[in-house]
């Protein structure tokens, strides 16, 4: 029964994960590589906040959103006017600079010791403590996470930014001033990126570097991309499948040493073959034109 | 201590220099964005590691092998994955998408049949030569004699013969290629083919001078893109030389902090380049709205 519990709340932190890159890549365009590195920010702020300050959950949690809506301008306002692979090549840098900082920055992050100990959430005064409790309340911020993203792709900002996925140059001939909607559409990515990192953190109550990866950031771009991008239902759709099918493995009695590969095998050729047949994914609306 | 590093910088500059100039060829003439040249890196490794160690076959003949392997897997790549994509006028990021898939796949695979650990290509000490106040190993030496070679020899091929021209029209208009008759595909084949058996010589030398382990692939591709961003997408010799500077800065980079912060430093540079100087060194400067292609 925890074992589902489990499952869930992992959903409900992917599915953050999921829809808030999707705003990157299905909405303006852009394909990225750091979310995992903002998932991590995220998990890392709110951890040292809570543990070495002594602060309360909710201020950690604030405090870390803002933190990586920060950080992420450091990326977003130089190699936004940048496209294509250009683009891509300048964000898979900024993942592996922050895996470094993570791992290498020991004074502060204890590095690849990872931190233990993260206290469970208590809010007004209840506290958090089975797997059961957790699951109630992931839903719950995934639930108003998902309910403002879906508030922004279908505000007047959201289809501007589909408006400069199609045609920058006709949006910005409107005079829409392309690049700070991009900037601005990036940096509430990271900040719901690190919303997830804060879920995660207290969930597992341990966190190390190696779970903010350049292979976890990839593995989130391909729950999108199966998935499908540009709307909600398509990263849905492709969080569900992609944690859910690999657990389905594990009652297939293949041995522990190569079922995460396997895993991954499947993925790749996932990706391989939703390219070359619906581009758009399974339920998503754009097509990478 | 400075010389010995300068020397290995060298070296291992030579290394990235090789598989920047085979992500070069690619990228440069078809403006995909071959993540699978990871994957092609790690793959060599692993078929040299089977025939020489596995199945006793002598290191020449093995690595002949090897690199005809690879040759016709760069081909296969852009026959089964790139070319239906092509075909259909798809965009850069499927493209894109569709190479990284295919590296999933086959460090998996890899990861599958072989295990996750480090397997050693040549077990024992290798034999040493000391120059001045400069040790290196014969592994290293062979790895600076070929990169010496096979750059004169590529920049021959490109610069003087027809098929240099060639390959250079097919980057500016593979369609005008065909149309004048020329077989484009068989110059996209020679350009998959050579580029990859590239990697191929990079990985075979890389792996035994230091082993060889799944992920290989990715650090050698990366060092490789950057190398090319660096130098000047479109520039082939810049490829070399931003390779080679790479090797040196990662090198001093020890001298100065230490080897954790070796990612660190190749990264900053990328972005730095990016921002500053999205040519190169020695590209042709553009405007940044045309870099994509």
């Amino acid at each position: 029964m925890n074992y589902l519990l489990h499952i869930l709340v992992i959903i409900c932190i992917y599915l953050v994960l999921g829809l808030s890159l999707n705003l990157i890549v299905g909405y303006t365009g852009l394909l990225s590589l750091s979310h995992a590195a903002f998932y991590g920010i995220g998990a890392y702020i709110g951890t040292l906040l809570m543990m070495n300050l002594g602060l309360g959950f909710l201020p950690s949690l604030a405090l870390a959103v803002i933190g990586a809506m920060l950080l992420s301008l450091t990326i977003s306002i130089p190699s936004l006017r940048l496209k294509g692979d250009y683009f891509m090549l300048a964000t898979l840098g900024f993942q592996i600079i922050v895996f470094a900082v993570l791992y290498n920055w020991v004074g502060l992050t204890r590095g690849p010791f990872g931190i233990p100990g993260i206290p469970r959430p208590s809010l007004f005064g209840f506290q958090l403590r089975t797997v059961g409790h957790y699951l109630g309340f992931s839903v719950a911020v995934a639930a108003i996470c998902l309910g403002l993203l879906f508030l922004i792709t279908h505000s007047p900002f959201g289809r501007v930014l589909k408006a400069i996925r199609e045609d920058e140059m006709a949006a910005a001939a409107l005079g829409k001033d392309t690049p700070r909607l991009k900037v601005v559409a990036f940096s509430i990515a990271a900040g719901f990126a690190a919303v997830s990192g804060v879920l995660f953190a207290t969930y597992m109550r341990y966190i190390d570097p190696t779970s903010f990866t350049l292979m976890e950031s990839i593995f989130i771009l391909s729950v999108i991309v199966i998935g499908g991008t540009g709307n909600v239902s398509g990263p849905i759709a492709g969080t569900i499948l992609l944690i859910v099918l690999p657990e389905a493995l594990r009652f297939l009695r293949i041995p522990d040493a190569i079922a995460a590969n396997m895993r991954q095998v499947i993925y790749g050729l996932a990706i391989i073959l939703i390219m070359r047949y619906r581009p758009q994914g399974l339920l998503g609306e754009y097509r990478f034109e | 201590m400075l010389p010995q590093l300068i020397a290995n910088g060298l070296v291992m500059g030579c290394s990235y220099a090789l598989v920047a100039l085979g992500f070069a060829l690619i990228y440069n003439t078809t403006r995909t964005f071959h993540f699978a040249h990871g994957g092609v890196y790690v793959l060599s490794a692993y078929l040299l590691y089977t025939f020489r160690n596995l199945w006793g076959i002598p290191l020449v003949p093995a690595a002949i092998l090897t690199l005809l392997l690879i040759a016709f897997l760069g081909v296969a790549i852009d026959e089964v994955l790139y070319r239906p994509l092509v075909k259909r006028g798809s965009s850069q990021p499927i493209q894109m998408l569709s190479s990284l898939g295919l590296y999933i796949v086959i460090i998996n695979l890899i990861a599958m049949f072989y295990g996750n650990e480090t397997k050693m290509l040549s077990p024992g000490v290798q034999p040493t030569y000391t120059v001045g106040h400069i040790i290196l190993a014969r592994t290293q030496i062979v790895t600076a004699v070929t990169f010496v070679v096979l750059f004169v020899s590529l920049l021959f091929l490109l610069r003087k013969s027809r098929m240099g021209k060639t390959i250079r029209a097919l980057r500016d208009d593979p369609e005008l290629v065909s149309a004048s008759g020329i077989n484009a595909r068989f110059f996209r084949w020679s350009v998959f083919a050579l580029g990859s058996v590239l990697a191929g010589v990079a990985a075979i030398l890389a792996g035994l001078d230091v082993g060889i382990d799944p992920n290989i692939g990715m650090t050698a591709l990366l060092s490789g893109a950057v190398a090319v961003i660096i130098g000047g997408v479109g520039v082939f010799e810049g490829a070399a030389l931003g390779g080679i500077a790479l090797g040196l800065l990662q090198s001093l980079a020890i001298w100065q902090t230490s080897a954790r912060w070796q990612d660190m430093v190749t990264f900053v540079v990328l972005i730095v380049f990016l921002l500053f100087r999205p040519q190169g060194l020695f590209g042709i400067r553009r405007r940044a709205e045309e870099m994509a292609g």
